[in-house]
């Protein structure tokens, strides 16, 4: 643990949760990279003869109301919420962070226009926003995208002018325009780098809410269709079988879940690493 | 032609300067306003040095910003060698900026604490278009280092690892990166020691004899302004109130001599005898008519505290008093 | 004995010793100067006379502090309590950190003499009125109804001293009372101080960096350097034959009046940070006069002249 720690970023792998929790998902962002060589099946395969059986050396988790190798489509699964959740979260942060800081750093009609449009978003939960982006575009997956970078767009966007209000009033920056220095060197240089750890932090945690947010989409066949595979569409099916093959539903659940837990805990012991840097920083 | 030679004499010319800060009108307030520099006129001669000294609200840390523009003036001019800087576009002005730098009280904030000492060195080339190659930009930073008398293997170090003296040179040094020839230092040793205190302005000194600087340099220790300047502006509460045009030279208005006053010398034989003053520094939103400084002056009569007296220059030395001293 | 005596106090924050030794006397009607820069101990110093020391997990290591005969080191913290406020009062630097913002500073001044000397309410508030009156504040009835953000800094400052005097104190304690206010006031502060030291024959320990004041305001003066004496004299005797390099050193970084240009130097050098205390003299890495000695062996502190210096080779006076 101590060799660990002295690495750099050993901070966070050093800890059991960090650590831990950044191999779960080293081992999920895997699967998803290559699940065509993982898999045991393809996930489109049906099977008509041999719907909802249990689990077996053939099929470890079992198989669905098609006959489709329920473990397979987990990982297969796992590239959907994966790559859906990463898009649209990579999205919302790049977007709300220019949103905010512009508005944060040029203040004035612009700065009130855009709070009061991220405000409007603010107010709405996310699983409705996405709802709604999804009824105008239909669903799918580049709508699904779209819509959760919309719902967590207020987040960033409100977070990076908060910081880039209280930077931009720093001697720092005062001294940067003495020295000649326009607005883009100043949000380049001093404001976005100052801003960027506790935006960064905020946006790993949305990571988690995302791809709940997708398998919620997914739930009410909203989100990627079938026949992707997507946790929440799996457990949505499952709800039919629930009582004759629970196993349809709870290893998609369990992978929401152990996928969701890994990300916050790995968030967690990000802040806690960031903490103990700013701490030291300052002694 | 006399006046052109007359005009080189002054590096800097600010004309009636005023910036005036107003509250925003709220739904239970009216909108206030304040005046932090009110109508200040004032000439910055050429390699020399010009102290402002005065107490909080005395608007000599918002002068010291008009002065380089880094705020907006409400009215007035401030002449930069003859150019008016407000008539500059953006671009010029930050051309312009390269003669002219600033050197900040807080060594705490005023360095970016993700920038190390080399970046922060580097940062006016950078900014000013001046890009240097990896070697130069070694020299660049050891030149600057060893002109403010800092150890070169500081160079990668960040601020937090740096004491308050230390990371005063860095801002000295980066001030300097330009070679401009006005520097406006605004409190530059308030926030150190006493000891290093003195290391710093005689670094100061030092560089002005060697460089050939214009310093505006701002201070509320009458003793220090006194050491290190030629000429000393006194404000009060946004306004000159006089302008000696030595260090040595004997107070006229009452403020300055109530400053004099209360600036302690190190000698137990020369104590001073405070006069208990009655009264405090007003409200800068709540000015009272006339002169300023009336309900703190001993001397004050009723045209003191109805009509503000107009600054009137007797040689080199400003007065704005109704009823001097002496 | 003296009304205050500290006698070789040490002090320890964690495993890191902070204050090594350290020992000064105080006679009513006196005012003592306690003079260093950061990291000389001096606030640590006002903590320990206090026993404020275990709020951040520091205690005195060794040593004595006496007041009046009383041991405060075997003081039982309830008795302490009672002591805090009434025999000893603490003047801090920021006025704004000793004032509660949400009460009336009337009433703020009211809580110590109804603590500390039982009276009731309306006797406390003529008591608190006539001691705004004495410090020579306009329209004390209107200021005692008045709350701290309505007031100037030099203003709460005299709130404090109020308060300070409230408990009808023998010792007042002043850390650095005057540093964040501006110059004009600040010379009215130090004489409220003077004064009320002459009136009432009061003990005052003033804490400062600030020579200036300690030329104005100090009868004896204690010059403190990294944790340890450098020299304790009379106050003429610390400015016109000052003992210890740094003494001198000090009193040169503060300009006087028609002082020539380029005569001011400062220290070259750091303070010393407490980890990295070095064997020997703390002073000696600044020192123009260190010889070889000064860097192996810490010097003690010993009688020179009618004060004392810790220094090897110390300057002026006559020997015995």
């Amino acid at each position: 643990m101590k060799v660990l720690q002295a690495l750099p970023g050993g901070s966070v792998l050093g800890t059991w949760r960090g650590g831990l929790a950044f191999l779960v998902l080293l081992v999920i962002a895997l699967a998803a990279v290559f699940a065509p060589w993982i898999a045991p099946y393809p996930y489109d395969i049906q099977n008509l003869a041999a719907t909802n059986k249990g689990p077996t050396l053939a099929h470890w988790l079992g198989t669905d109301e098609f006959g489709r190798d329920v473990l397979s489509r987990i990982i297969y699964g796992a590239r959907t919420s994966l790559s859906v959740a990463l898009a649209a979260i990579g999205v919302s942060l790049t977007a709300g962070m220019c949103l905010g800081a512009a508005a944060g750093y040029f203040g004035g009609a612009f700065d009130r226009a855009v709070t009061a449009v991220v405000d409007l978003t603010w107010s709405f939960p996310e699983v409705l926003i996405a709802l709604i982006f999804i009824a105008i575009l239909g669903p799918g997956l580049t709508s699904t995208i779209i819509a959760i970078s919309i719902a967590y767009l207020a987040q960033f966007a409100r977070l990076t002018r908060a910081q880039v209000m209280t930077i931009k009033s720093e001697t720092y920056v005062e001294a940067a325009t003495s020295l000649g220095a326009g607005h883009t060197h100043i949000m380049v240089s001093h404001l976005l780098p100052n801003t960027l750890t506790p935006v960064i932090v905020a946006g790993m945690l949305a990571t988690g809410d995302a791809i709940i947010l997708e398998a919620t989409l997914g739930f009410f066949g909203l989100g990627v269709q079938p026949p992707s595979p997507s946790w929440g569409a799996m457990m949505s099916s499952g709800t039919a079988q629930i009582f004759i093959a629970p196993w349809t539903i709870l290893g998609p659940g369990l992978a929401i879940c152990i996928a969701v837990i890994a990300i916050n805990l790995f968030g967690d012991s990000l802040i806690d690493a960031m903490d103990i840097r700013n701490r030291l920083r300052d002694y | 032609m006399a006046e052109a030679a007359a005009k080189s004499a002054n590096l800097v010319e600010v004309r009636t300067l005023s910036k005036i800060f107003t509250t925003r009108a709220s739904l239970f307030g009216r909108q206030r306003s304040m005046t932090a520099v009110g109508d200040v006129t004032l000439d910055i001669p050429r390699g020399r040095v010009t102290g402002v000294v005065g107490e909080s609200g005395c608007g000599k840390s918002t002068l010291a910003r008009l002065v380089l523009r880094l705020l907006e003036a409400t009215r007035g001019q401030v002449l930069f060698d003859g150019v008016d800087l407000a008539s500059l576009p953006g671009s010029a002005l930050r051309q312009l900026r390269r003669r002219m730098q600033f050197v900040f009280q807080d060594p705490y904030s005023s360095i970016d604490p993700r920038y190390s000492v080399s970046r922060a060195l580097l940062e006016p080339m950078l900014v000013q278009g001046k890009t240097l190659d990896a070697k130069k930009s070694v020299e660049h930073v050891h030149r600057l280092m060893a002109m403010v008398g800092l150890n070169p293997a500081l160079a990668r170090s960040y601020p937090h690892q740096l004491s308050g003296g230390q990371k005063q040179r860095v801002g000295i040094g980066r001030a300097l990166a330009l070679q401009p020839e006005f520097l406006v230092l605004d409190e530059p040793t308030a926030s150190l020691d006493v000891s290093i205190q003195a290391q710093i302005v005689a670094l100061l000194e030092r560089l002005k004899q060697d460089l050939g600087l214009t310093y505006l340099f701002i201070s509320h220790d009458l003793g220090l302004i006194r050491y290190f300047c030629d000429r000393i502006v006194v404000m009060y509460l946004g306004r000159v109130v006089e302008v000696l045009p030595t260090a040595n030279a004997a107070p006229r208005h009452p403020y300055t001599r109530a400053l004099m006053d209360s600036t302690f010398e190190p000698d137990p034989l020369r104590r001073r005898v405070i006069n208990r003053l009655s009264g405090e520094i007003p409200d800068a939103f709540n000015l009272p008519s006339g002169c300023a400084y009336a309900p703190r002056c001993p001397n004050a009569t009723e045209r003191c505290r109805s009509e503000r007296p107009a600054i009137a220059f007797d040689g080199g030395h400003a007065l704005a008093c109704h009823h001097p001293l002496q | 004995m003296a009304f205050l005596s500290v006698r070789e106090v040490s002090v320890q924050i964690g495993k890191m010793e902070l204050i090594d030794r350290i020992s000064l006397d105080i006679e009513k009607g006196q005012i003592l100067g306690l003079v260093g820069e950061s990291g000389s101990g001096k606030s640590l110093t006002a903590m320990a006379i206090m026993g404020l020391l275990p709020l951040i997990g520091g205690r005195i290591s060794h040593g004595s502090v006496t007041l009046d005969g009383t041991n405060l080191m075997t003081l039982p913290e309830a008795d302490f309590r009672a002591l805090r406020g009434r025999r000893i009062a603490l003047i801090t630097q920021n006025p704004m950190t000793s004032l509660d913002p949400m009460l009336q500073v009337g009433a703020q001044i009211d809580q110590v003499a109804r603590l500390h000397l039982g009276l009731g309410a309306e006797a406390a508030k003529t008591r608190s009125i006539d001691l705004l009156q004495q410090l020579r504040i306009p329209n004390a009835a209107l200021v005692y109804l008045q709350y701290p953000h309505q007031m100037s800094g030099g203003m709460k400052q005299r709130i404090v001293i109020a308060m300070a005097l409230a408990g009808d104190p023998d010792l007042i304690i002043a850390d650095e009372p005057t540093t964040a206010l501006d110059v004009t006031i600040q010379a009215q502060i130090i004489q409220i101080l003077v004064d009320l030291v002459r009136e009432r024959g009061l003990a005052l320990l003033l804490i400062t960096h600030d020579m200036g004041v300690v030329a104005q305001a100090c009868d004896q003066v204690v010059v403190l350097y990294a944790g340890r004496v450098a020299e304790s004299n009379a106050v003429n005797a610390i400015f016109a034959q000052s003992a210890h390099p740094y003494t001198r050193a000090l009193i040169a970084c503060i300009t006087r009046a028609g002082q020539a240009a380029g005569s001011l130097t400062g220290i070259s050098g750091l303070v010393p940070s407490a980890a990295s205390y070095a064997a020997g003299c703390r002073f000696q890495p600044r020192c123009t006069l260190a010889q070889a000695i000064c860097s192996d062996v810490a010097p003690a502190l010993q009688s020179h002249g009618q004060g004392r210096v810790s220094c090897h080779f110390p300057q002026g006076a006559q020997h015995g």
